[in-house]
């Protein structure tokens, strides 16, 4: 670009700088230009610096002193712009203004189903640089030299990445990243692990809920175990939380072994429950070790039976009449099923289901 | 959010085509639905090049994101194709030549905005960046279809890299902001000169005219 195209030149152009230093930059217009020093002034990020801190270094030279710099306002660095006295815009210089990254901590890694890796970290304590700052995640064998860096980022949030192949199983990995940004570069600690120490596998598939008999107390789950278990020999243990509709709290069933069916007993009758299902892959190669839970399963509803025979003053008022109903109700069902076609669907299952939501729009309606 | 936003616009675009009997003069009548589409398609990117352009303005700092920024255009800055023209000269296009000079000046557009991709910091702009691209993409796409269907061949495109010969990159990051800035509005002002274009391609070539053609002759 030859130099008559612009109408002055800046120094420094783009320099970088550690906060709270201190910087002086000039502006000196081309010989082409008729502009002399007093006709110049400086803004930085559109705001105009006082006259108190220019100098004039020359016939067409302004310089002007910055002390103290703040982080850059944006990462694309603050705008630093030699202006004519009409406004016009003569020059710029981009200034980067942070600090060099701190070292990347909290390195945890999983695989599933020991194919992949995916880890993720944290930036350092101070996290803000105000430059832009770059992760590279990089992994090697031990004792076996080549590094390798990571490709896919952001698999599982802003710090992470992903690996999705050519990983060796019985071989310890060394693990670390590094952050680099204008000002430095900092790296983790390295992590050591073992492909078959992190191993995680998908939720279970197919969970259902369903009612026991008429068992007022109690439901029972069935679920699939997950896919990836019958290619590679581990066993699976599982664990259920689940919770009353309209509370944020979790139970969570710890015993549940490696069957792939429970008995949730103790519940409240006429509630409606959500379910989930977990599975942990274990004893990997006979290793005896856990591996890595994985998520939980999409939540499952159901609810548990209303007794006919009510005591105490729970209900609303006309309980002994609903009993009664609800018995000629089931006996017109009955009669219903026998001799229509095409109303398989009604039941008193329907009306139980009816009155879970009469009882949630009752209490939503007590809550307004 | 925004996925839902192309979703239910496109499919409202595709809605509005008139129903008409599938015949053998296909040409003109895809040239007509062609034309309502690329119209909407540069409506689309105009609302979309909004959120775009404030968003990447933000990110070059002020005065890049003030209202009333007006840096000069440098030399450098005219490899970007111009939308502003002679208005007696616009008038005076030919159907060809109009829809040469957008394809021609989205085509390069294009081109200038994947570097830009490539480069930019926050991933949000990465994302968005990426997002207008295929949209863009697809207005090119567009342009192209209506010239085939109406016989007009596709002018030479810019070749595969992405910086056309005799366009040196910015010599440092403030001229670079600039050129970015620049890119921007002349994307802005091509999209609102394009809508006005379409609309006087769609006065030219309407499915009306082709109804009564057929009736001509009898069908």
């Amino acid at each position: 670009v030859s130099p008559a195209a612009d109408p002055a030149v800046i120094s420094p152009q783009d320099p970088t700088l550690l906060i709270g230093s201190s910087l002086v930059a000039t502006c000196t217009v081309s010989p082409d230009f008729p502009l002399k020093a007093e006709d110049l002034y400086w803004t930085l990020n559109g705001r105009r610096l006082p006259a108190a801190s220019y100098t004039a270094l020359g016939p067409s030279t302004l310089s002007v002193a910055l002390a103290r710099l703040n982080g850059s306002r944006q990462q694309s660095g603050d705008n630093l712009v030699c202006h004519s006295r009409d406004g016009g815009i003569l020059a710029g210089s981009c200034l980067y203004v942070g600090l060099p990254p701190e070292k990347p901590v909290n390195i945890t890694c999983w695989s599933k189903n020991m194919k992949d890796l995916t880890c993720k970290w944290a930036p350092g304590t101070e996290g803000e640089t105000f430059l832009h700052t770059n992760y590279t995640l990089k992994y090697k064998r031990r004792w076996y030299g080549q590094d390798n860096t990571c490709q896919e980022y952001h698999t599982a949030g802003t710090y992470s990445c992903h690996i999705p192949k050519d990983l060796a199983l019985f071989t310890p990995y060394e693990i670390w990243v590094e952050a680099s940004n204008r000002l430095g570069v900092a790296v983790s600690d390295v992590v050591m692990l073992d492909i078959l120490d992190v191993v995680t596998t998908d939720p279970p598939s197919d969970v259902h809920v369903s009612r026991v008999g008429d068992l007022e107390d109690q439901l029972s789950v069935r679920w699939s175990s997950p896919p990836a278990l019958k290619d590679f020999l581990f066993q699976a243990k599982y664990q259920i939380q689940y919770r009353v509709e309209d509370s944020s709290e979790w139970k969570v069933v710890d015993d549940v072994g490696n069957q792939t069916s429970c008995r949730l007993a103790g519940l409240r009758p006429g509630t409606v429950y959500f379910v989930q299902v977990r599975c942990n892959p274990f004893s990997i190669y006979g290793s005896k070790k856990a591996g890595i839970w994985s998520d939980w399963s999409n939540p499952t509803a159901a609810s548990t039976p209303r007794s006919e025979r009510v005591a105490g003053g729970c209900d609303p008022k006309g309980g002994e009449q609903n009993t009664t109903l609800r018995r000629e109700l089931k006996q017109f069902f009955g009669w219903v099923k026998k001799h229509a076609y095409g109303c398989s669907n009604l039941g008193i299952k329907l009306y139980d289901q009816w009155r879970v939501w009469l009882q949630k729009s009752h209490k939503t309606r007590n809550q307004v | 959010g925004d996925s839902w936003g192309i979703f239910t616009f496109l499919c409202a675009a595709l809605c509005n085509l008139p129903a008409l009997p599938a015949l053998n003069c296909s040409e003109e009548l895809g040239a007509g639905q062609s034309i309502q589409q690329t119209y909407d398609l540069t409506r689309y990117l105009e609302h979309q090049l909004r959120t775009l352009a404030g968003t990447y303005l933000n990110y070059l700092g002020p005065p890049f994101n003030e209202p009333d920024f007006n840096p000069p255009r440098l030399a450098r800055a005219e490899r970007v194709p111009s939308a502003t023209v002679d208005l007696d000269l616009w008038r005076g296009l030919t159907d060809n030549a109009r829809l040469a000079a957008n394809y021609r000046a989205y085509s390069r557009l294009l081109c200038y905005l994947r570097v830009l991709d490539g480069q930019v910091g926050t991933a949000e702009l990465r994302h968005r960046l990426a997002h207008f691209c295929a949209s863009l993409q697809g207005l090119v796409l567009s342009i192209g279809g209506v010239m085939s269907s109406l016989g007009y061949p596709l002018p030479a495109g810019p070749a595969g890299p992405p910086a056309p010969p005799g366009a040196p990159a910015a010599p440092n990051d403030f001229l670079k902001k600039m050129d970015d800035f620049w890119l921007l509005k002349e994307l802005q002002t091509w999209l609102w000169r394009s809508a006005k274009d379409f609309n006087r391609l769609k006065k030219k070539v309407p499915p009306a005219v082709v109804t009564l053609r057929l009736e001509a002759r009898g069908f």
